[in-house]
């Protein structure tokens, strides 16, 4: 249990502070951290957890907060709980703690042209994360000519209309229960 | 990188930031409700805008000249924009506690939630009914997660080269397995690189354009 807790606590935290363009930069870490390295779940509960979280409210990374209840499932729900609570906090504390101390000297720099270098340099590598993310929630939930067929107009609606995300997720998981069941 | 950087105007270092706006007077209350709002109501996408819309132009918490340099801020650091904002905009109005109070308020009744719909699963995640709702969810995720691509990819891809990045990127975690800080402490160096600042055509322009002071 201790262990499952420094685990979370350590994994957490250095992925908190490498979430250059949020928080979705670093699913493809979380996802082999909780597969691959610690076997807190299986790869189809970890996509279940992720799109769970994304329909759900809150800040896009919730799914750290599903992950340290899952990985500490075994010891009972109150300590599900704390599991849930260590992951968030170490998700959410250290890139805040960076945010607040980092505003003191921001004055300083704000205007030097690094800050645009930084930027630009930043944009590609999240882009790269994020082609990645989607790779592997896609590896996992395509795995049908329906959901594919799912998949790609969910992709169109979020690209050609405003749809709100959660109403879209609602539709899609009622549509499937009525033709999948 | 910053001890590199060039200053700023003389008259930024000087002085302290040169927005004038009266120090409104919020309780932590009101700042505990707005963000409470906030997390409850956010959902990715716009959310930026969202909360611009809301502590600039409706509440008047912050003027532009606040709000905008603490969006640059977060927008550079790591972590989701929305949670960085609430440090900052915590912090800009009462101080420390004030940050925290925005953080907390930011993320606990989503936890709440967020716990509760984690236990529903473990208890019914398995019925058949549940694996054909998940079916249909975890494909509109997908569907989701590929548009932030396509989004991401607009505002990233400025000349060839960023595409060059976005693919090693993606590579090094595709096919090298490499865990995210690993990866970009890679790539990094070469796209700051890639993008350093370069003087203004000051040398290169001899013939034809226009001179340059």
């Amino acid at each position: 249990m201790n262990k499952t807790l420094l685990q979370l606590a350590g994994l957490f935290s250095s992925l908190s502070l490498s979430a250059f363009g949020g928080g979705k930069v670093v699913l493809p870490s979380m996802h082999q951290a909780s597969v691959g390295e610690y076997h807190w779940m299986t790869s189809q509960e970890f996509v279940d957890l992720f799109s769970i979280s994304m329909a759900a409210p809150g800040p896009s990374m919730m799914v750290v907060t599903l992950v340290g209840l899952k990985a500490c499932l075994p010891y009972g729900p109150a300590i599900a709980i704390l599991g849930a609570l260590v992951a968030t906090l170490a998700m959410f504390v250290p890139s805040s703690i960076l945010v607040y101390f980092a505003g003191n000297w921001w004055d300083h720099w704000k205007e030097s042209p690094w800050r645009h270098s930084v930027m630009n340099a930043i944009l590609p590598i999240s882009t790269g994360l994020i082609l990645a993310a989607t790779w592997i929630i896609a590896k996992t939930s395509i795995h049908s000519v329906p959901t594919a067929i799912m998949g790609i107009v969910a992709l169109a609606l979020m690209l050609f209309t405003k749809i709100n995300p959660v109403l879209m997720m609602g539709m899609a998981g009622l549509i499937s229960w009525v033709f999948l069941r | 990188m910053p001890g590199k950087a060039r200053h700023p105007d003389p008259e930024e270092v000087a002085g302290f930031s040169p927005s004038t706006s009266l120090r409104v007077k919020v309780s932590l209350l009101e700042i505990a409700g707005l963000f409470c709002f906030i997390g409850l109501t956010s959902f990715g996408g716009g959310i930026t805008a969202y909360i611009r819309r809301m502590v600039v132009t409706q509440k008047r918490w912050l003027t532009d000249d606040e709000f905008m340099p603490g969006l640059g801020l977060v927008q550079l650091l790591p972590g989701a924009n929305v949670v960085g904002l609430s440090v900052y905009i915590g912090n800009h109005l009462k101080g420390p506690i004030g940050s925290v109070v925005a953080l907390g308020s930011l993320l606990v009744p989503p936890f709440v939630s967020t716990c509760a719909l984690g236990f529903l699963y473990f208890h019914a995640g398995h019925t058949a009914d549940a694996h054909a709702v998940l079916a249909g969810v975890t494909a509109a995720a997908c569907g989701l997660m590929a548009s932030m691509v396509f989004e991401a990819g607009g505002e990233a891809i400025k000349g060839a080269f960023d595409v060059v990045l976005i693919l090693i990127t993606f590579a090094l975690v595709r096919f090298a397995h490499l865990h995210v800080p690993y990866v970009i402490l890679i790539v990094a160096p070469l796209a700051i690189w890639w993008h350093r600042p370069r003087p203004p055509k000051l040398k290169a322009p001899d013939t034809g354009d226009s001179t340059v002071s």
